[in-house]
């Protein structure tokens, strides 16, 4: 079950949890981070980094976050890599 | 009395909590699976629920399956023990659904009730405490709690009333309560390119090259080689280029994992390894020298109990616990002479190799410098041929 990333994240972007993620599974989607579920192992890690607390378990997403999940879910990943986009 | 001398049974479930907590702090037990965090404080707010973690947390480990079925008397003995001291209502050792047969003996010891064992999906990595709870019980640690300052911290298992220990650290925990044995010893895996998987029982603060030759590596003319302190996920680098520089084997060392240079730990995520058929091989006394720190990451330096020059025996107390921070007690893990004492690193030489020797392999050197090995071949099969997702 992956972890989510959520609405606090936009106008944060802060890139701690894309930092602890030992499988580089969080990528960039534009206003803010995104975990590609396919890839997440479920370990955790990235959730206590989060200084806006956006990131979720994915079985304890609350329901008025669920479209983030969604989005997860379905977010196309072929076209970016992962981490942190560079200017 | 909080002394490490030999216990039975009975008197270690007539210590009290303190006096139980401060033996661990005093034989200098921190959590071996990685975090470090000292085992004492752990315990000394006891909660109702032990759970104990059997997952290996990298691909390839074998140290903790090998702990269990090597020392199955003195798990055994250590649950029983911890239940009468700290009050547990229920203590769990928590094993991947992979490993049901490896632990059938702990499952059928389980039926006298002094623990139970709780299975967890395969897909369970990395040994996270939180994640553990999850799948090991009904509770779910919080993300985040508030402190009593108003400020907010990430949850932790004591939040939900558990305690999560690893395998090892409940050895050693066995090893100060039972035997007034202290910490002077790291069990890991070696593994990687160019070497056979062992399981080592080492020295702290032994050399990561003299562990590495011992293993059976041509350590000067491996230049090609790097090794990670830690596993395909998450490791710190150990040397950069195996030749050149050191590092030393830390309380926190789980795995001594050696990939071509240039390659990323993660490419081996995948990595399948055998059992060692030899068990755990004992370097104990094996090693020329030590470095011993007598603190480091969330420990608070111990007052050095030596001087440069003195002879100390092994498992001879050469650092006693401060008050201030989490501190413990430390421990010569070799017997010999001091060497040096400086930056909070107590070095014991104990004369397999002369100290010049080692710390001219510490140098960096002349040949075999510098060049890249873009083309370093992958060196298992594993990775590519396993497609079992």
């Amino acid at each position: 079950m992956a972890y989510v990333i959520t609405e606090t994240c936009i106008g944060t972007k802060n890139t701690a949890c894309v930092t602890a993620c030992p499988v580089d599974c969080i990528y960039d989607a534009g206003e803010h981070f995104i975990i590609n579920p396919a890839e997440c192992i479920d370990c955790s890690m990235c959730m206590p980094q989060c200084p806006v607390e956006a990131i979720y378990p994915g079985d304890e997403v609350p329901e008025y976050l669920q479209e983030y999940a969604t989005k997860a879910a379905e977010f196309d990943y072929s076209g970016i890599a992962p981490g942190v986009e560079i200017n | 009395m909080a002394d490490l001398k030999q216990r039975s049974l009975e008197e270690v479930k007539g210590l009290s909590v303190e006096e139980a907590a401060e033996i661990m702090r005093q034989a200098g037990i921190v959590g071996a699976g990685g975090g470090g965090f000292p085992t004492y404080f752990k315990y000394m707010r006891p909660l109702p629920h032990l759970i104990v973690n059997a997952t290996e947390s990298e691909p390839g480990y074998w140290g903790d399956k090998l702990l269990h079925k090597e020392y199955l008397e003195e798990f055994l003995l250590v649950f029983e023990a911890m239940k009468a001291i700290f009050g547990f209502e229920q203590i769990s050792l928590g094993v991947h659904e992979k490993d049901r047969g490896w632990f059938a003996e702990y499952q059928e010891h389980s039926a006298d009730g002094v623990y139970d064992v709780r299975y967890v999906p395969n897909t369970y990595a990395l040994g996270e405490e939180k994640t553990l709870v999850k799948h090991s019980t009904e509770s779910r640690v919080p993300r985040f709690v508030d402190n009593p300052d108003g400020t907010r911290r990430p949850g932790m298992p004591p939040d939900v009333g558990k305690i999560v220990n690893n395998t090892e650290s409940l050895l050693n925990v066995y090893n100060a309560l039972f035997l007034g044995k202290p910490l002077t010893t790291k069990f890991f895996t070696v593994y990687g390119a160019e070497v056979d998987t062992k399981v080592y029982e080492v020295p702290i603060g032994a050399s990561v090259s003299e562990v590495l030759g011992i293993a059976g590596l041509d350590v000067e003319n491996s230049g090609h080689l790097t090794v990670l302190d830690g596993g395909p996920y998450l490791h710190d680098m150990a040397i950069a280029e195996l030749g050149k520089g050191d590092a030393y084997v830390r309380r926190m060392t789980n795995s001594l994992f050696v990939i071509p240079e240039g390659r990323q730990g993660k490419e081996y995520a995948e990595i399948e390894t055998e059992c060692p058929e030899e068990g755990i091989v004992s370097l104990v006394g094996e090693v020329s020298g030590v470095n011993v720190p007598l603190g480091g990451g969330l420990l608070t330096p111990a007052t050095p109990l030596v001087s440069e020059g003195d002879e100390v025996e092994y498992e001879q107390k050469i650092g006693e616990p401060v008050d201030q921070g989490f501190s413990v007690g430390v421990w010569a893990s070799l017997g010999g002479e001091i060497s040096s004492l400086e930056n909070g690193i107590v070095a014991i030489s104990g004369g397999a190799i002369p100290q010049e020797e080692a710390e001219a392999e510490a140098e960096p050197s002349m040949a075999g410098g510098s060049q890249p090995r873009g083309e370093a071949e992958p060196f298992q099969e594993a990775g590519s041929s396993g497609g079992s997702k």
